[in-house]
């Protein structure tokens, strides 16, 4: 038997496993992969948690005491805080009611914890630890948008950020009347259709517009910054950022749309 | 029992990637592992390749990150060897190429020169028992 194959075999068989490839590009090995994964990840971080709480137990009592003390002032001003965001809660709505400016209810919210991300810069993708949550629920951090889960199972939940290309958010500024889209591109965003005469200024926080239905509207998404018009087009090339930082958040929260708002 | 071995390793290394990014600066265990495996004996790309390409899926949720470059490495390295010579250099060049992609789908700098230096010293780990003395 010939030990040297011919090049034009070896071509094909490459081109073969090439075209294989890019045709299960889109299938969802990698998220079921991750989820089978997530308990795995589990028993790696255990130690980890095993030192937390261990050294809840070195805490000494009058550390425990100033601790309880604080939590307690804590609670006091958290109280009146609630107070004061249901008020400001009613006067928003009034305010959307007058002014007519849709208000999409009816997400149940819940908190998730990180358990992996993905390797990258910019962790591009996450592994979060929750009970309930489906496709396409929203993932938000205490700064603003973080992206959508792609699939869950078994208490746990995989996550596309909006860094992702495959995810595109429709986003508004509060005082303009502006719609425009933003897409991932891997370590920054790319807002489209901004036009030259109403494109904002560097640094202007852009939100949810809540069009579609799929995001909760007024949401922080992201930041401006750069903004450069393009000869002869309409629409200006606008750069920006995220606004949510999830590469170090230990905890997210999950908004899960009810049938009512999906309906 | 190289084979097991480093594959275990290498899904440890993933396993490392996934639960640890954001806390540390960390190379890409299993690339290094299982490309250092490929360097130090051709034949291993029959074990390496499939776990390159459960490393793309796991770590990047896609296929054509570093394996497609990485399946390409024991045609050329085989050519290399019998044009120039079993060698280093043509190795280390195929290291830079097989890693190249960790840059461009958005690891940082210091992370993929973590990866070199693990996969040279994984490659000299793994070469050793291969070593003939002269």
């Amino acid at each position: 038997m010939s030990k040297h194959r011919s090049p034009l075999r070896i071509l094909a068989w490459s081109g073969l496993l090439l075209i294989l490839l890019i045709s299960i590009q889109q299938l969802p090995f990698g998220q079921r992969l991750n989820l089978g994964i997530a308990p795995l990840l589990s028993v790696l971080q255990a130690p980890g948690r095993w030192w937390q709480e261990a050294s809840l137990w070195l805490h000494e009592s009058s550390q425990l005491q100033s601790d309880y003390q604080h939590a307690t002032i804590r609670l006091e001003q958290q109280g009146a805080l609630i107070q004061e965001v249901k008020s400001l809660r009613e006067e928003n709505q009034k305010l959307r009611a007058l002014l007519g400016i849709q208000q999409i209810s009816g997400y149940n919210w819940h908190a998730a914890k990180v358990q992996g991300r993905s390797p990258d810069k910019m962790s591009q993708r996450l592994i979060l630890l929750v009970d309930r949550a489906a496709p396409d629920d929203v993932v938000v951090s205490s700064d603003g948008l973080v992206g959508l889960v792609d699939l869950a199972k078994s208490g746990s939940a995989v996550v596309r950020t909006i860094l992702d290309a495959a995810i595109a958010v429709p986003v508004t500024m509060p005082d303009k009347k502006l719609a425009a889209l933003v897409r991932g591109q891997g370590n920054r965003l790319m807002v489209d259709f901004v036009p030259i005469e109403n494109a904002p200024e560097v640094g202007s926080i852009l939100q949810t517009s809540g069009a579609g239905g799929m995001f909760p509207a007024g949401l922080s998404v992201a930041r401006i910054t750069n903004v450069e018009p393009i000869p002869g087009q309409v629409f200006a090339k606008v750069d920006a950022e995220p606004v949510a930082h999830w590469q170090r958040e230990s905890w997210l929260a999950i908004a899960s749309a009810t049938r009512k708002a999906v309906q | 029992m190289t084979a097991p071995f480093v594959l275990l390793l290498s899904l440890l290394g993933i396993m490392l990637n996934l639960g640890l990014a954001g806390l540390v600066i960390q190379p890409d265990w299993s690339a290094a592992l299982l490309l250092a495996s490929i360097l130090a004996q051709r034949s291993n790309w029959v074990w390496a390749l499939p776990g390159f390409w459960v490393h793309d899926l796991a770590l990047h949720w896609s296929s054509l990150v570093c394996f497609p470059v990485v399946a390409l490495i024991p045609f050329f390295l085989a050519k290399a060897d019998a044009r120039l010579g079993p060698g280093r250099p043509q190795r280390v060049l195929l290291m830079f190429a097989g890693l190249f992609p960790l840059l461009w789908i958005g690891w940082s700098f210091p992370q993929w020169l973590l990866t070199m230096m693990v996969c040279t010293f994984a490659w000299y780990f793994i070469a050793r028992p291969n070593v003939k003395p002269a």
